[in-house]
């Protein structure tokens, strides 16, 4: 058994990737990126039956997929999405995690409880940062980087940092 | 002495306290006027006394509540007014927006020190809507010139995100930013909920700036400036208050405990304080 994480997204244009990407034209002309997408990012820990499992919870639960307005897929084990591929930009992931997290912890409580056989579930939020190409790998992490944590009034917008995880992990081919 | 004051208070996309808020600053005997987040250069022009940051949902919260609202250009005024010592007061929204600005507990300028994360309660997440009991801290008191506040305020609680958090290393000086702090109808503080509605680091309703000018606070005082706004079952001295006016007929024009918090703001100008 293992961890397994599916990122879910809006049919629709994402209305909190739009509003970032244009605040970071606004307050980062230079560095803003050239695509921003926003998911929600579910890790479920050791479900007994694999996928099975995901897909039953997924269909039981309306409020972790919806599927009128959302769509999902699995996060293979290379890190790869069963979406679909875009390999004609530069991709930088982030993972914000709230630190203490009543979400993820009452999703657990849920699970456990409906006997759906997962050990816990931990809520995320996975932004994906594209820039064009000829922009290196690690230039746009540290854009990435600048653009996501906020330290300052005027530095970085997307987690902060007090209660919040930030990390890095590497890029889903979606 | 000065004049009648005027006090600004901010209008973001998805604010929605504006108006009430607006009603009871002139209720108390100041000058007040809704400006929206793109008319900074109005704002500047009128050299308000203090702001108020109202609540809501500045851009629909959309990343993090009050993270976009904090990189408004009308923020940087309120930045520098507060830096003149200008009070300014952010309530539910406007105090979400006022951590994201960096400006409480504004220990090194504009850095952001602290969070409004969501609520942690058992068994539950999400949006919480109920009334609490808080108390304001001698050093407030002494110094925030929102705080002339005595006893134990009753006030209303209306959000998801609210319990305040700070780093680890800062745990040691933020005592002396806490302004004001959930407790039980007596005065006690404790952690658990429901006197500590959302698992607030230090059980903070509210937190200040060192020099006291600067006051977030999650409660609702203008939802509570009236006593005719308090409910029925309401305990404690407010709730006696409130049975006694509605005996006696002045239950209509008599003031709830919220209104403590602006004739607060309105004594400090008329140099009373």
């Amino acid at each position: 058994m293992g961890n397994i994480s599916i990122i879910v997204r809006l049919k629709s244009p994402d209305p909190a990737a739009m509003t970032a990407m244009s605040t970071f034209r606004r307050i980062y002309p230079e560095m803003c990126p050239d695509s921003l997408q926003r998911y929600d990012y579910w890790c479920f820990m050791n479900p007994r039956q694999g996928r099975e499992t995901i897909n039953g919870i997924v269909s039981r639960y309306h409020d972790i997929v919806n599927p009128n307005k959302q769509t999902w897929s699995f996060i293979n084990e290379s890190g790869d999405s069963d979406d679909r591929s875009d390999d004609s930009m530069v991709w930088i992931d982030v993972r914000v995690t709230d630190r203490i997290d009543s979400v993820s912890e009452n999703w657990t409580a849920i699970l456990r409880r409906s006997n759906s056989e997962v050990d816990g579930v931990l809520c995320s939020v996975l932004w994906r940062f594209g820039f064009a190409p000829g922009v290196s790998s690690d230039n746009a992490r540290n854009k990435v980087l600048e653009l996501t944590v906020s330290t300052y009034r005027d530095h970085g917008l997307l987690a902060n940092p007090v209660s919040q995880k930030i990390d890095l992990p590497a890029p889903l081919k979606i | 002495m000065m004049s009648v004051p005027l006090v600004a208070v901010i209008q973001f996309p998805g604010s929605n306290c504006e108006y009430e808020t607006e009603r009871v600053i002139r209720n108390s005997g100041m000058d007040s006027r809704i400006y929206r987040w793109n008319q900074w250069r109005e704002l500047k022009d009128s050299l308000p006394d203090a702001y108020v940051l109202p609540g809501g949902f500045s851009f629909q919260d959309r990343i993090r509540a009050g993270a976009v609202a904090a990189k408004e250009r009308i923020m940087d005024l309120v930045f520098s007014e507060a830096e003149d010592g200008k009070p300014v007061l952010g309530i539910c929204n406007g105090a979400q927006i006022l951590v994201e600005s960096g400006m409480v507990p504004g220990w090194e300028k504009g850095r952001i020190e602290s969070a409004l994360a969501a609520n942690h309660i058992s068994g539950r997440s999400g949006y919480l809507s109920r009334w609490i009991f808080l108390h304001a801290t001698a050093r407030a008191q002494q110094i925030c010139p929102w705080l002339e506040i005595n006893g134990i305020i009753p006030l209303p609680i209306a959000h998801a995100e609210g319990r305040f958090v700070f780093s680890e290393e800062n745990h040691g000086r933020t005592e002396r930013s806490a302004a004001l702090k959930y407790c039980d109808e007596k005065g006690n503080e404790s952690g658990d909920y429901p006197v500590n509605p959302n698992g607030s680091f230090l059980n903070l309703a509210g937190v200040m700036n060192d020099r006291g000018n600067v006051l977030a606070m999650m409660p609702h005082p203008e939802r509570a400036f009236w006593l005719w706004q308090l409910p029925p079952s309401l305990p404690g001295e407010w709730g006696d208050r409130r049975t006694h006016s509605l005996l006696s007929g002045s239950y209509a024009s008599s003031k709830g405990p919220g209104s403590l918090f602006f004739t607060s703001l309105a004594d400090f100008f008329k140099g009373e304080r």
